[in-house]
């Protein structure tokens, strides 16, 4: 990460792949997965410790289906989960000198932002049927552009909204460090505390923003 | 900066892998054990009552097997009440009729006694009286005349106060 904007590509059948991007994205996974089994390693019928704190987290985001998109949505529990904390791992990896954040790609967000629309949409015409595409034609046909407007705007703000965040974040490092003389690294380390925090909200936005976007698909229409 | 190629369908890709991996691997386990764990406690709630109820029912067998006992237990005093105060009743009954046989005996022994001592007296009386007579006379008269003079005088006697003499 040391020009900014350039990225070092390979091809591979035919195809154009960001590597590092790549490179990051594995990392960033193997993260997440070994998180996932230290969490869940020696799970015990009487929980103890960190046990109950993992039961804790399942239980809330159950009872956050539950409330937003009924009971239905259960099985949307791990996606959600997962999209959260591959957004956060990604985030602060980005951090860590001599890495980079696969989220500071944007094929990546946008990648993300374009699976949870087509997932929107495709939970929608299968919970909904052909009520889930009348109702972008409500109250009057002439709606359809608003709407139409809307539903591209999602997959857009969610992957540029990430994206700029982590992208600025990481840029603003790079410059500090080289504005700044060494001897002087207060501005840097609160940048870098502050980068913490951006990639904590903008983690829980994402994955927050969602998972409204899935309940209003799964969700009973009798609102 | 902004290029998108095909790196976009690797990271749907990846994603999706990871959202597959972390289900199978650690949200599933933690649903199961939710899961069993909630039954777990169901069963042993609905144990918990099912033996209740079932310790109540002993308890309500109990007791009316208790109840039963006592009754039974007071039917048996009662029971054996009755037959001593029977028994008793019946031995008073034999003691009277015992007593009463045994002065009906003592009564008939003195009555013959009695008897016996007046016939003893009587003959005795007869021998003095012949005896006294034979002297005062000075002479022995008729033997049967005698008997019959004496035996008058007895039997006066016995009518006038023998027959009042208490035994």
């Amino acid at each position: 990460m040391h020009e900014i904007g350039v990225r070092e590509t390979v091809r591979f059948l035919g195809l154009t792949f960001n590597i590092e991007t790549l490179h990051m994205t594995w990392i960033t996974m193997l993260i997440v997965a070994v998180i996932a089994c230290l969490a869940v390693r020696n799970l015990q019928a009487v929980p103890r410790g960190w046990q109950n704190f993992i039961e804790m987290v399942v239980l809330w985001l159950h009872d956050q289906i539950d409330a937003m998109m009924g009971s239905r949505g259960r099985f949307l529990a791990p996606f959600i989960v997962t999209l959260f904390l591959f957004i956060l791992t990604s985030n602060l990896l980005g951090l860590v000198p001599t890495m980079a954040s696969p989220t500071n790609d944007l094929n990546t967000t946008l990648g993300l932002a374009l699976l949870v629309i087509v997932m929107v949409h495709a939970l929608g015409l299968y919970f909904k049927g052909t009520h889930y595409i009348a109702h972008f034609f409500q109250p009057v046909p002439v709606f359809v552009v608003i709407n139409a407007i809307e539903e591209i705007a999602k997959p857009i703000t969610l992957a540029f909204r990430l994206f700029g965040n982590i992208l600025a974040g990481e840029i603003l490092i790079i410059v500090l460090l080289k504005l700044m003389p060494i001897w002087m690294p207060i501005p840097s380390v609160l940048w870098l505390a502050f980068s913490i925090f951006i990639g904590g909200v903008q983690a829980v936005i994402f994955t927050m923003l969602s998972t409204a976007y899935l309940a209003n698909a799964i969700k009973e229409s009798n609102e | 900066m902004i290029e998108i190629n095909a790196t976009i369908l690797a990271q749907i890709l990846n994603f999706i892998i990871l959202v597959l991996f972390l289900r199978a691997v650690a949200y599933k386990p933690v649903c199961r054990l939710l899961e069993q764990r909630s039954q777990k406690i169901q069963g042993d709630l609905d144990k918990a009552e099912a033996d209740r109820r079932e310790a109540q029912q002993t308890l309500a067998q109990y007791r009316q097997t208790l109840q039963e006992a006592n009754v039974k237990a007071q039917e048996i005093i009662d029971n054996a009440e009755k037959t001593a105060r029977d028994a008793h009743d019946a031995k008073i009954l034999e003691t009277k009729r015992d007593v009463e046989q045994i002065k009906k005996t003592a009564q008939e022994e003195i009555q013959r006694e009695r008897n016996q001592a007046m016939e003893q007296m009587r003959s005795e009386v007869v021998a003095l009286s012949l005896l006294a007579a034979g002297k005062v006379l000075g002479k022995n008269i008729d033997n049967k005349e005698n008997d019959r003079l004496i035996n008058d005088f007895i039997n006066q006697l016995d009518k006038e106060k023998l027959g009042d003499l208490s035994c």
